[in-house]
């Protein structure tokens, strides 16, 4: 079965090459996109900040959970650290699922629950005539270059 | 017993660092007694530390869960991902 989440450095691809699910009758993705406001301001970018490896970790629980919960054939998940800039992907998800009623249920579910307990930060980096400055040192805890993945 | 707590994003902008040192008793420490030193030690933290969740060795912990020597203990805050 095709699963898999990763932390991944920087924007995610544009148009990612489709990954096959055997026996599926409903494939759905999810993209995340950087939005030009955050907050009311207009901004350049997002930077992710991401404690590892936790953040792998519970990705990597959250994805077995969700593909048991809703026996689904398949599920990829992929999140940005660092810099993504508005417009470009920083989350993506892949729920493949033998009819539609359990992959929508199951991506709804994936992604309420990275919300909630998935160690990932988000700061603005607000436009020149805007606020914030870049975030600090100590807000960039990150895994160094490596990307994180795991084969839940 | 001394732990060192790491921080991230909101909690430590308002610390200003990305750690804190908390002396903890050697008697049975929990995250619970830690919740309540910190508190005690990083007054800048209290409201935070009221929905915070710690993470032990990478994996939330219940305030009953008790903190070992070398243990690596995180403060978890309101996460935004996704």
């Amino acid at each position: 079965m095709n699963v898999h989440v990763a932390i991944v450095a920087g924007p995610l691809a544009h148009a990612p090459p489709e990954p096959t699910f055997e026996g599926a009758g409903a494939v759905l993705r999810f993209d995340g996109i950087v939005r030009p406001q955050e907050a009311g301001s207009a901004i350049d970018a997002l930077t992710y900040a991401v404690y590892e490896p936790m953040a792998t970790r519970v990705l990597g629980a959250l994805a077995r959970r969700v593909v048991e919960q809703y026996a689904l054939r398949g599920l990829i998940a992929e999140h940005s650290r660092g810099r993504v800039p508005r417009g470009a992907c920083a989350f993506r998800l892949w729920v493949a699922a033998t009819h539609r009623r359990e992959g929508l249920l199951a991506m709804a579910d994936f992604i309420e629950q990275l919300k909630r307990d998935v160690p990932i930060w988000k700061s603005p980096a607000v436009r020149a005539d805007g606020a914030p400055p870049e975030p600090r040192a100590a807000e960039l805890t990150t895994c160094g270059d490596a990307v994180a993945e795991e084969q839940a | 017993m001394r732990v060192v707590v790491r921080l991230f994003s909101t909690e430590a902008l308002l610390l200003g660092r990305d750690q804190v040192q908390v002396d903890l008793p050697d008697e049975g420490p929990t995250c619970g007694a830690l919740r309540q030193r910190l508190a005690a030690v990083e007054p800048g933290l209290t409201a935070a530390l009221r929905t915070a969740r710690f993470a032990v060795n990478h994996a939330f912990a219940p305030d009953g869960q008790p903190i070992a020597p070398g243990d690596e203990v995180a403060l978890i805050g309101l996460v935004s991902g996704g």
